[in-house]
């Protein structure tokens, strides 16, 4: 756990920009993932308005913090813009207590046509077609955005990527953190409840409208808090980049990814963020896809990339219903089961005690 | 924490429930009355209408007439999650678990006694986690009482039929019910597994006080725990009494086994 916190803060030191870039959209991507795993994969919810949450906290912040607009301090605004996407999740909510499974995702449609709507309209606010230029965010005086103050760690220079790659990890690490909390708790066990019967769940006493609709509420925050990264990453906020697609990309994380849980979900929104970005970068060293840009009919990076995931989806469904996760956990079975028959190697690579008793209980029927 | 199960629980009162689906009756005028700290088994062949009276009871099904009441408050309005939170649980007939394992589907259980909402979940407030402590241990003791200690944090679909059937019993226990709905507890269960369980609701009975309503076909589980006996037939209620008077009732043996001759010869 320690090892993997400080290997999380390594890349500022040794990668550039566009590598810190892709980093930053997969936590982004991932704070979004995990609210849609908890509304999806845990309460059994299918949502295709993901995108309009991610738009009310991206243009949230952009509007409450920036000129024209109230021109809050950013931290307060960022704040705002989570509160903001849960009460537009809370506004749904009538709709989403009562709607279940694939209902409420057609319903949840006319969210995202909605929102496209008014972001093109709503000039004074969103800036229409061409979008709004993102406030970078500055905390207690330090901004993360490039200079002011000038600051170089450890002889690496910090710009823009170099600082917001902290602020994501910090926030990444927030929703982990109250995400497993939640799936792990009270309310994750009655949404899980719900998911398999309704009705047992009902006895148990479980409130189904008020559970379904805070399952909501909840995903709409985390889609708005990844809606704020987003925007402070692109600097710059678009509605062509909140449509239809863009719920589908989420869906297609957490499926990816293994449904219902937080580790799969960042798996899951880690592989599609990252590809289509790998792939528009190294288009000139890959077989049988175009250089960017280039016209003569080929298979350009982005598209190879949707081929690409479209084929990791069919796959998963067919082979790894559980998604990623899935494919990890059989992996880690597999290799417990069979280290017990080897005893014989080196016994430096022996699990120690402690894991083996865990084992051997795990085991008993 | 267990509070509900010091006092004695009070009546439950079924009063004339008609319940219709689509033209068919499917309780006609049902009455009967669960004393506090008895068992109550209601028996019937198929389709008789015992499992409506469960939804009936806890709330999955509005009946078209009638009333139930426990101690004084009318159940037939209530959502079935606030029945839940006046003591009353139940077990299905065909087992209905949550993925997870055995633990969570008994603190699944504990859900109308604990408090813990999304925001203090999520942040892990100290209110959460020791009330997520708590009940836990108080989990385990249910299951050590039901005889699941040992599968406390086994994947519930692991476990065996018998064993899951046993889940749901406990589950329904970590509500602290006042009154337990038990729907057909030792259905599909070997004889070890039958004993074994018909001795747990004994139990509960004599050392909880618990009220017990029963819907079970093993007739000899029924006449060895029941202390009254509804018997209904085509959602009517034919007869009722103890289960000696039952066994011996001509309108019962005729549902059960078909025209009887003595039967006829009554007649």
């Amino acid at each position: 756990m320690v090892c993997l916190a400080v290997a999380l803060c390594l890349p500022p030191f040794y990668l550039d920009a566009f590598w810190l870039r892709i980093g930053l959209f997969a936590m982004a991507a991932a704070i979004g993932a995990v609210g849609l795993a908890l509304l999806t994969g845990t309460a059994g919810q299918l949502s295709l308005g993901h995108a309009f949450f991610l738009a009310t906290g991206a243009y949230g912040y952009t509007w409450l913090a920036g000129e024209p607009g109230p021109g809050l301090p950013p931290a307060l605004a960022a704040l705002l813009a989570v509160l903001l996407a849960g009460a537009a999740g809370g506004l749904f909510s009538p709709v989403a207590g009562r709607v279940k499974g694939i209902y409420l995702g057609i319903a949840t449609l006319a969210l995202v046509f909605l929102g496209h709507h008014v972001l093109l309209t709503a000039d004074s606010v969103t800036g229409g077609f061409n979008g709004r230029s993102v406030p970078p965010f500055t905390l207690g005086g330090f901004t993360f955005g490039a200079g002011d103050p000038e600051l170089t760690v450890l002889g690496v220079p910090f710009g823009a990527e170099e600082r917001l790659w902290f602020l994501g990890l910090a926030l990444f690490a927030f929703t982990w953190f109250t995400a497993r909390g939640l799936l792990r708790g009270r309310p994750g066990r009655a949404l899980a409840a719900l998911r398999d019967s309704e009705t047992a769940a009902a006895v148990m006493g479980v409130d189904v409208a008020r559970h379904r609709s805070a399952a909501f509420v909840v995903s709409s925050m985390y889609a708005g808090l990844a809606g704020v990264l987003l925007a402070l990453s692109f600097r710059r906020v678009v509605p062509d980049y909140f449509s239809l697609v863009l719920s589908v990309d989420y869906l297609a994380m957490i499926v990816i990814g293994g449904l219902g849980s937080v580790a799969g979900a960042t798996a899951g929104a880690v592989f599609v963020t990252a590809l289509p970005l790998l792939m528009t970068r190294y288009a000139d060293q890959l077989p049988l896809v175009a250089a960017p840009g280039s016209a003569d009919g080929s298979v350009g990076p982005t598209e190879a990339a949707r081929y690409l995931y479209g084929a990791a989806i069919v796959l998963v469904l067919l082979y790894a219903p559980d998604g990623l996760h899935g494919l990890a956990r059989r992996a880690r079975d597999r290799i417990r089961r069979r280290r017990p028959r080897a005893p014989a190697t080196d016994p430096a690579l022996s699990p120690p005690q402690p894991a083996a008793t865990a084992r051997s209980k795990e085991h008993t029927p | 924490m267990n509070d509900r199960t010091t006092t004695a629980p009070p009546v439950l009162d079924v009063r004339d429930v008609t319940v219709r689906f689509a033209g068919l009756t499917a309780l006609d005028a049902v009455s009967l009355t669960v004393e506090p700290g008895t068992v109550h088994a209601v028996i019937g062949p198929n389709g008789a209408g015992k499992s409506t009276c469960f939804n009936v009871l806890s709330g999955l099904c509005r009946p078209a007439a009638g009333a139930v009441t426990l101690g004084g408050t009318e159940l037939t309005r209530l959502a079935p999650h606030r029945i839940a939170a006046l003591g009353v649980a139940r077990t299905f007939q065909n087992i209905v678990t949550t993925h997870g394992t055995v633990a969570d589907n008994l603190m699944l259980g504990r859900h109308a006694l604990t408090r813990a909402g999304f925001a203090a979940t999520a942040l892990r407030l100290p209110g959460a986690v020791r009330e997520q402590r708590e009940h836990l241990a108080r989990a385990r003791e249910i299951a050590e009482l039901t005889g699941l200690g040992a599968h406390f944090d086994s994947p519930v679909a692991l476990l065996s039929y018998g064993d899951r059937k046993r889940v749901e019993l406990a589950r329904a226990l970590c509500l602290e019910p006042r009154v337990l709905l038990l729907d057909e507890p030792v259905a599909g269960m070997n004889a070890a597994e039958r004993a074994r369980t018909a001795e747990v609701v004994g139990e509960l009975r004599t050392e909880l006080g618990l009220s017990i309503v029963l819907v079970e076909h093993d007739m000899g589980l029924v006449m060895r725990l029941a202390d009254d006996v509804t018997v209904l037939d085509f959602g009517r209620s034919i007869a009722h009494g103890t289960p000696d008077e039952v066994r011996r009732d001509p309108e019962v043996l005729r549902a059960y086994l078909g025209t009887d001759t003595r039967g006829e010869d009554a007649a």
